[in-house]
């Protein structure tokens, strides 16, 4: 198994196609940079009476919170998270970050994972069609290994890929980041609110949960298109639908949640997990739970599609 | 002959609802070239599929080595290497990148191996240059490399000399000959040139419509005593000739024992016939190939 996996992986580096990718994703953390270098402002005469524009801030959001509708459940939640952490701040003695560190940095290049996540969906919509489109799937399959196996060896080389990607985002801002804007004053915790309480969390672990989290939808999509790669042996289908529900699949589904309680069954309903973190749920009742079996359930259909079908297949053609 | 190293037992295939191999039997044996002969669209490809596990059987086994290739794969396909149709390799990978893989895929293979197969078919100088700066022969004894890696049993090559040119199909021609004399593999190929296979084979076996019409050794084929002579003469003096021939555009065509050719000439010159030339019409593989399917075919009629 392993050797399969070192052999796919290969089958991707070699290709040109894969390094631009790779480049462009590099391209893109350096332009972040730039960009936060431009229009970093600094602040510094603002930190010793921090305490007081914190307290500023919270009269504003409560004020704001008194005003809001009940209906808009969301925003409440919203504003209440806000107030609970700022009170935290001054109870704790935490000043705000205000300033971009290196840690502030990575956390902004979190935004690049969807982006990342579009190469990984190309090479999962690609893994197994392209071997039909070069016709070396002939020359593949009549090895003395299952074809089980070899589909697995694919898919994890999928998710291998995707974890490269996020490891590239990461630690590339990471250099960029301590080398551009340094570490920060020490206080580098983050204040996250839970059940209603507010908690620090180291800031490290914090980042590679939040990587690890807004990757979940990338992980998904990706197993849809490497389903359908499977399946219908056509990459193009494959990258199309899957780069279209990925950034579209969200949108569709919070108008639909609007008028239909049914959306909570919708793939892309679940696939923010963060949304019982802070913030509330897309459709009332939904649970961390539920969502969490829902995605295994949909995870388990793609699956089992895709290997039934191609162990199954006869390779004409 | 030795073992049988491929066995199809009453082998069926349906393809949505149509039988495209109809209840085929037979065996291969050690060290032998065996050849699988039919027109276009008869089932050659498709049975050549199902031995290699890339097709499904619908009714019947096929047994590589004494294994069921559906039941136990791994261990019917460690005795196989093969071509299907042109071998399709990875075209941004160097050929020796692209064996790399094949070898990765089975335990065992060496680097020594590895090189004495690229010896072996002659790719020595190029085999660390990206496939797709490779002409059709080269990726075919790429192909041929690749199949080899594992020292199978059993070789099975579908078309291979598909697209090539004469020395290409030569080249092949004298790659297998070496593998069954010097390794004592097998050979299973396919094709529909028939004066290809007629040098390169010992057994053909003749499919039409997923049936099997006919297996026969190739020199019980092609040896026969009477064979027809072509004579390329003057026509001027023919109406006098009192035997039977066939009257062509340029001469006669008669059919003799080889003895009796001198004897015919010698006759011709009586006559006043002036000869140009004297050729046998070799009563190839072709002839008896197109009489079987044809028959066949009045009988279907």
């Amino acid at each position: 198994m392993h050797n399969l996996i070192v052999n796919e992986w290969i089958k991707i580096f070699k290709r040109p196609g894969t390094i631009v990718m790779i480049a462009l994703l590099i391209l893109c953390v350096i332009g972040m940079a730039i960009l936060t270098k431009l229009y970093n402002h600094h602040v510094h005469s603002e930190k010793i009476q921090w305490q007081q524009q914190v307290r500023q801030e919270i009269k504003q959001d409560q004020k704001q919170l008194s005003e809001t509708p009940q209906t808009a459940a969301n925003v409440k939640k919203d504003l209440e998270q806000k107030i609970a952490v700022n009170q935290y701040r001054l109870d704790h003695n935490i000043p705000p970050v205000k300033e971009s560190t290196g840690w502030t940095f990575i956390e902004d290049c979190s935004h690049l994972i969807s982006f990342a996540g579009l190469f990984t969906i190309i090479i999962a919509a690609g893994i197994v069609a392209s071997e039909f489109g070069w016709g070396t799937v002939k020359l593949l399959l009549i090895r003395p290994i299952k074809r089980y196996k070899i589909l697995l060896s694919k898919y994890i080389t999928v998710v291998l890929f995707d974890l490269f990607t996020l490891a590239v985002i990461f630690v590339v801002s990471a250099v960029l980041g301590f080398a551009l804007f340094g570490t920060g004053d020490g206080n580098n915790v983050h204040l996250s609110y839970t059940n209603g309480k507010v908690v620090e969390q180291n800031i490290f672990l914090y980042l590679i949960k939040s990587y690890l989290l807004s990757s979940i939808d990338v992980i998904m999509v990706s197993t849809m298109a490497f389903m359908i790669s499977a399946v219908f042996r056509n990459s193009s289908l494959a990258t199309g639908l899957s780069i279209f529900l990925l950034f579209m699949g969200g949108t569709i589904t919070a108008i639909i949640a609007t008028k239909y309680s049914w959306a909570k069954y919708i793939l892309f309903a679940n696939t923010d997990l963060t949304q019982y973190m802070d913030g509330a749920p897309l459709v009332e009742g939904m649970t961390a739970g539920f969502s969490i079996i829902m995605l295994l359930i949909y995870f388990a259909v793609f699956q089992l599609l895709a290997f039934l079908v191609f162990t199954r297949r006869d390779i004409a053609a | 002959m030795g073992n049988p190293v491929v066995e199809l037992k009453n082998v069926t295939k349906v393809i949505k609802g149509k039988k495209i191999i109809d209840n085929l039997s037979f065996t291969i044996e050690e060290g032998e070239v065996f050849g699988f002969l039919g027109p276009n669209g008869a089932g050659k490809t498709t049975t050549i599929r199902m031995m290699v596990g890339l097709m499904k059987i619908t009714s019947g086994e096929i047994l590589i080595c004494g294994k069921n290739v559906e039941k136990e794969f791994e261990e019917a396909l460690m005795n196989i290497g093969g071509i299907v149709e042109n071998p399709e390799l990875y075209k941004f990978l160097t050929g020796y990148q692209n064996l790399m893989q094949y070898a990765r895929m089975i335990k065992g293979v060496t680097k020594q191996k590895i090189d004495e197969v690229v010896e072996f078919v002659g790719l020595t100088d190029r085999i660390h240059d990206k496939v797709k700066t490779y002409s059709l022969g080269m990726r075919q004894r790429l192909g041929l490399a690749q199949c080899l890696l594992h020292d199978p049993k059993v070789m099975i090559l579908d078309e291979p000399t598909n697209g090539l040119d004469p020395a290409g199909i030569r080249e092949i021609r004298d790659h297998l000959k070496k593998l069954t004399k010097e390794k004592g593999m097998s050979v299973i190929v396919s094709s529909h040139l028939l004066s290809e296979m007629e040098m390169m084979c010992d057994r053909i076996a003749i499919i039409q419509n997923g049936k099997l019409i006919d297996i026969q050794k190739v020199h019980d084929y092609v040896a026969e005593s009477k064979q027809k002579y072509f004579f390329e003469v003057d026509m001027e003096n023919l109406p006098f000739l009192n035997i039977s021939y066939k009257k062509m555009e340029k001469g006669i065509e008669i059919e003799l024992e080889k003895d009796e050719v001198p004897d015919m000439i010698q006759l011709l010159i009586e006559k006043g016939i002036r000869i140009f030339e004297v050729k046998p019409v070799a009563k190839s593989l072709e002839d008896r190939f197109l009489e079987a399917t044809t028959k066949e075919e009045k009988i279907h009629a």
